[in-house]
């Protein structure tokens, strides 16, 4: 098509300069009676304007063929190589300066014809720019918050239906206590002296159809003597697509109990969990089969309520019917029974609400609660309630989401109804009114950088009869500080220091502890949360 | 209880008043700023990001998620460039209005060829957008199409003032093609000239104008200066003679004005998005303050 109009160029200047040579050869000759002197007027502009139509318009395409020649990306449809048109160009005509330049407006080499938009009720479209235009325009619609379209993969031409990615976390401990695992309370946690691979992560997510979005997080993890353990951590799926702004999600999820409970450790701040955290909902976190409804209420500032049924059994479920290691928790033999009424299952309600103080600071406030029953009695059960403040203020000018500066806050109060045990195991009942607390502070000061400074403290009520080392109030110190490369990779150095009210455990009642932790990303980054 | 009631009634009268207008919701604010022009006063439009951060790493603060939950439209740039946050933000927000492939969702990036797309993705070569450059908006031409997916997006919705929309279309259509006249006219003698860039945004209005953005202080994309790559960059600008290095709001500014004082040549503010910099509340003053400052600088 190109050549086409170079073509009919060539023709017209030859024709132009063909009329411009028989131009003065007729002016000395007499007037023909035929030809008016108007008439040669009129002409004589024709031929003016025609010359400066043809010398815009080479301008005009010399102009996109160097454009073009800068452009490293070759977009299709460019002319094709041109050499013969610009070279003949300039010999046809010699750019005048007084050629009016007429900058384009127009560049098909950027845009394509627009596609039509769905407007129900309006005529059925006959011809579809948006499937039928190359490749490259195609992909550029496609992103992963669709949610009926391919998801790529590792982007580019490649696409898939799901992301994929693996996270590999890994940490270097040093520590004045000999049992680093009597000291740290999670089960990703630094568990020795010495390395430890304690989260290695594969997940997956993707729209499984109009309606569904999929969940997997598959953890693998390195115990103390090397053998690998697999955890399904959280395998789900969550509608998409119902009305009211509700939103349900099945499977096996974390409990939306506060804000450490149901993130993962690539997004801690920390390289261990807080002691409450670990204590009352356990050291893998609380999480299980069950089934999850949230609801956006409509109201001008943001505002979720979320309630969660889950089984409530097993160790992931550490302060409900957990049977506990070797069949024994807090010194009880526990029942490990079936559910025999719904007062069995553990329910979960969460209630979240955020402000903007400014334009630079976020304010988001939550309360949780988890209900149900334990294995230390026939009937005995558990309430847990937790509050959660988190503060964020982030540079108007952030590059990268630096700086910014963000306090974290959680509190908790268990009461925990411990029975006799299975056969009157334990000499008497009691009730436990354990309750605990962290805050933490994190200052990225500079693109990459973070320092991090966070204060634990979790009082267990004492038990009769028993010491135990999961019942000890105790509390804790940690500074940090953490360079992020990129957001795919981290290295960590952090520094805690424990206070113990007792040592019957431990070596000491105040242990010092260095953790470098190091970590990557393959793949997929799933976009952070608030 | 009852009081709870009347509250919400209220809430829900004013939802329904508040329902005349167009609720138009984009994620930055070049979409913005062409959203309001195409709307004029049939429409009311919330920008996220604010103008003078970072678009790759915006907060996912939980007040986008009540404006996407009551918009009618959402406009993003659909090329990545706010896949860092804006996924779980629809994840929460629940309104199937604004779902891909309905008339309430405009992606900025469809009909758009974009440049620098990696044959082969790598994040070894730092932060490189699989689906190629999302910084296009700065190309005016590329601009006018977005504001016509804009009002056909709009038309779709509210076919009663289609006719209004097509009209601010065709006014914003005519100013474009008037204003590039100017703006081709005032950077035609810079034409082939070098220009450093603190990061790789700026390759649509570089091919739009004519003037060579391809040298930048980031070694990578995304990846910050480093002392020996800087040496380089100011080697490279004495030998093509640059009198230019152009930065955004969010970058260090510090680290250019250390390469300008190294050649001799000047820092200027640069933005992609209206706001960004003093004076440029409307895309076309953005382009005007561009293409003035450039023009002040290398003359």
């Amino acid at each position: 098509m190109k050549n086409n109009i170079f073509v009919a160029l060539a023709c017209g200047v030859l024709a132009i300069d063909g009329a411009k040579g028989a131009e003065p050869a007729a002016s000395p000759a007499a007037p023909s009676p035929a030809a008016t002197a108007a008439d040669v007027e009129a002409l004589r502009q024709q031929v003016q304007s025609l010359t400066e139509l043809v010398q815009t318009l080479q301008k005009q395409v010399k102009e996109q063929q160097t454009a073009n020649e800068k452009n490293n990306s070759n977009p299709p449809a460019l002319p094709q190589s041109s050499e013969q048109e610009t070279a003949a160009a300039p010999s046809t005509s010699p750019p005048a300066a007084s050629a009016p330049s007429l900058f384009p407006t127009t560049d098909n080499a950027v845009v394509a014809a627009a596609p039509p938009v769905n407007a129900n009720g309006t005529l059925f479209p006959t011809t579809d720019a948006s499937v039928t235009a190359t490749a490259a325009t195609v992909s550029s619609t496609d992103t992963s918050s669709s949610l009926t379209q391919p998801i790529s993969l590792t982007g580019g031409g490649n696409k898939n239906y799901m992301n994929i990615s693996f996270d590999g976390m890994f940490a270097l401990a040093a520590s004045s206590e000999r049992h680093l695992d009597r000291l740290e309370v999670g089960d990703h946690d630094p568990q020795q002296r010495g390395f430890n691979g304690r989260n290695a992560e594969i997940a997956l997510d993707g729209a499984v159809d109009p309606y569904f979005e999929g969940f997997a997080n598959i953890v693998l993890k390195l115990d103390n003597g090397n053998a690998t353990q697999i955890e399904l951590e959280e395998a789900f799926l969550q509608t998409t697509d119902l009305p009211y702004g509700l939103q349900i999600k099945a499977g096996q999820f974390f409990e939306a109990f506060g804000r450490i409970n149901p993130t993962h450790p690539h997004t801690w701040e920390f390289a261990d969990s807080p002691l409450v955290n670990g204590r009352l909902l356990g050291p893998d976190g609380m999480r299980g089969l069950g089934a999850q409804i949230s609801w956006t209420v409509p109201v001008p500032w943001y505002s979720q309520v979320i309630f969660a049924v889950q089984n409530g059994r097993g160790g992931t479920a550490y302060s409900f019917r957990n049977p506990g290691d070797n069949g024994v928790f807090y010194g009880r033999m526990t029942f490990d029974r079936e559910a025999s009424a719904l007062r069995d299952l553990v329910f979960v309600p969460r209630v979240e609400n955020s402000f903007n103080l400014s334009d630079t600071q976020t304010v988001l406030v939550g309360a949780s609660g988890a209900f149900g029953s334990n294995d230390t009695g026939p009937n005995a059960h558990t309430q847990i309630y937790g509050a959660d403040l988190l503060y964020k203020w982030k540079s108007p000018r952030a590059e990268g989401g630096f700086p910014f500066v963000k306090w974290q806050t959680e509190a908790m109060y268990r009461r925990f109804e411990a029975g006799q045990g299975l056969a009157d195991s334990f000499p008497v009942a009691e009730t436990f009114h354990d309750w605990g607390i962290y805050s933490q502070v994190l200052w990225g000061f500079k693109k990459g950088w973070v320092a991090g400074i966070r204060g634990d403290y979790l009082h267990m009520e004492p038990s009769l009869f028993t010491d135990d080392d999961m019942r000890q109030t105790r509390s804790r110190v940690s500074v940090n500080l953490t360079w992020y490369p990129t957001e795919f990779s981290k290295l960590r150095l952090q520094y805690n220091h424990d206070f113990l009210e007792e040592n019957a455990f431990l070596a000491s009642r105040d242990v010092d502890s260095i953790f470098f932790q190091f970590e990557f990303i393959l793949g997929a980054h799933g976009a952070h949360k608030f | 209880m009852k009081k709870i009631l009347l509250i919400l009634s209220v809430i829900c009268a004013s939802a329904v008043a508040a329902q005349a207008k167009l609720n138009v919701v984009a994620t930055l604010a070049d979409f913005g700023s062409i959203a309001k022009e195409i709307g004029g006063d049939k429409v009311d439009v919330t920008v996220m990001a604010k103008p003078t951060e970072d678009p790759h790493f915006v907060d996912a603060r939980p007040s986008f998620v009540v404006q996407l939950r009551t918009a009618d439209v959402l406009i993003d740039g659909g090329a990545e460039l706010e896949i860092g946050w804006l996924p779980p933000l629809l994840q929460n927000a629940r309104n199937p209005k604004i779902e891909v492939g309905k008339p309430g969702r405009v992606q900025a990036s469809q009909g758009i060829r974009l440049m620098n797309v990696p044959a082969n993705v790598t994040r070894a070569a730092g932060d490189v957008h699989a689906l190629g450059n999302p910084h296009f908006m700065v190309d005016p031409i590329i601009a006018k199409t977005v504001a016509q997916h804009i009002a056909q997006s709009y038309s779709a919705i509210d076919a009663a003032n289609a006719a209004s929309y097509d009209a601010n279309y065709k006014k914003f259509e005519a100013t474009i093609n008037a204003k590039l006249q100017e703006w081709g006219a005032a950077l035609l003698p810079f034409k082939g000239q070098n220009v450093v860039a603190y990061h790789d945004s700026w390759p649509y209005f570089a091919h739009r104008f004519g003037v060579n953005i391809d040298i930048f202080l980031e070694p990578k994309p995304g990846i910050p200066p480093s002392p020996s790559h800087l040496v380089e960059v100011i080697a490279q600008m004495k030998a093509k003679n640059v009198k230019v290095i152009i930065v955004e709001p969010y970058h260090d500014r510090k680290i250019a004005e250390k390469a300008a004082s190294a050649t001799g040549a000047k820092v200027i503010d640069f933005s992609q998005f209206p706001g960004g910099i003093p004076g440029t509340e409307s895309y076309v003053k953005l382009i005007d303050a561009l293409v003035s400052r450039l023009t002040a600088a290398m003359k």
